[in-house]
């Protein structure tokens, strides 16, 4: 482990899973996706947690894709492999709050719209960017965003890529549990863990496997569309061009 | 084009996008980072200024700019050349 992830379970049944790449601002390295999926394995198997809280550093949540595998992918070296981290996430035995207090864009969004509650910052900025950058969205994007902020919010959403202001969304009457305040973001996801933990493990686990088989044949529907759009759109010329000019720092 | 309408434009910009930010606080010669902006608001900033203003200047070519100012003369040099398409 390279301390990209760090993981905490207290004794009261919490369990903290917190993306502290300071470096590439939680960008799915390989590295980073193989972390996230250890480590939510290693919660799952060896703690058995009641909730947990997912969060990530205070001005980036996740920042998506990262340049060098979307330039592969549309090399055609390898497949995507995003996909692994919301059907991990969507699988938990465990409810899983996202606290957003940074941005979360493309990936690093749905990483929150796989999750069972959902915490945003009015000062932070959200999008699905996969077509500002030249490709069909991912990760299960197509059906589990209308999820979280209805159809037509998500239809804005995806077509446009723009990265909206958590105070945006607050006004567009989405899912979003909470829309607060930076500050306040980890203090309501504390909150909530707390009510979670007053129940019994057993019925939570039972009831996380009722509430999350919707969302698991949601993201299988998803995957067949996606992965074939993908195939097509990211060897579209036009794509490669489009990543390598927006990515430059 | 002229500057004082591209500077208004982008100063309409700033005001929907950064936070606790007043008209009168806005200096030319400062970037707007100094006034709290992170890189995904310049980024909404910029955008929706060269929307407005119909041009399109590369990524690549913004991003050695350091103020407002600069930008403002950014966008007059890419009105005058018609626009610079990326796609």
């Amino acid at each position: 482990m390279s301390g990209i992830i760090e993981t905490e379970v207290k004794d009261n049944g919490i369990a903290y899973l917190k993306m502290k790449d300071e470096k590439d601002k939680n960008t799915f390295s390989d590295d980073f996706v193989h972390e996230i999926i250890a480590s939510l394995d290693e919660l799952e198997n060896n703690y058995q947690p009641k909730v947990l809280i997912l969060s990530g550093m205070p001005d980036v949540f996740s920042g998506g894709a990262e340049k060098q595998n979307l330039l592969d992918l549309c090399d055609g070296k390898i497949h995507v492999k995003d996909l692994l981290i919301s059907e991990r996430l969507v699988n938990t035995p465990f409810p899983v709050i996202a606290a957003m207090e940074g941005h979360a864009v493309g990936g690093g969004f749905i990483m929150a719209v796989c999750s069972d509650i959902v915490i945003a910052a009015r000062e932070s900025r959200y999008g699905v960017v996969f077509m500002a950058l030249g490709f069909t969205p991912g990760m299960g994007c197509t059906r589990l965003l209308p999820e979280l902020v209805g159809n037509y919010i998500a239809n804005e959403m995806m077509y446009t890529g723009k990265t909206y202001k958590g105070r945006e969304l607050a006004e567009k009457n989405t899912q979003i549990n909470y829309i607060l305040p930076q500050a306040e973001v980890m203090t309501k996801a504390e909150n909530i863990a707390l009510q979670i933990i007053e129940k019994n493990v057993k019925s939570i686990q039972l009831l996380k496997h009722a509430l999350s088989a919707g969302k698991k044949k949601l993201l299988i529907e998803a995957r067949v569309q996606e992965d074939f759009m993908h195939k097509l759109s990211f060897a579209f010329p036009e794509t490669k061009k489009t990543i390598e000019e927006l990515y430059r720092k | 084009m002229d500057k004082e309408k591209i500077y208004a434009v982008i100063k309409k910009h700033m005001l929907e996008n950064l936070e606790d930010l007043n008209e009168s606080d806005i200096e030319p010669q400062k970037s707007m980072k100094d006034f709290g902006a992170n890189s995904l608001d310049i980024i909404e900033v910029v955008s929706c200024s060269m929307r407005e203003l119909n041009i399109k200047i590369p990524r690549s070519e913004l991003a050695d700019i350091n103020t407002i100012d600069e930008l403002a003369d950014k966008f007059i040099a890419g009105a005058a050349a018609g626009g610079i398409n990326v796609k």
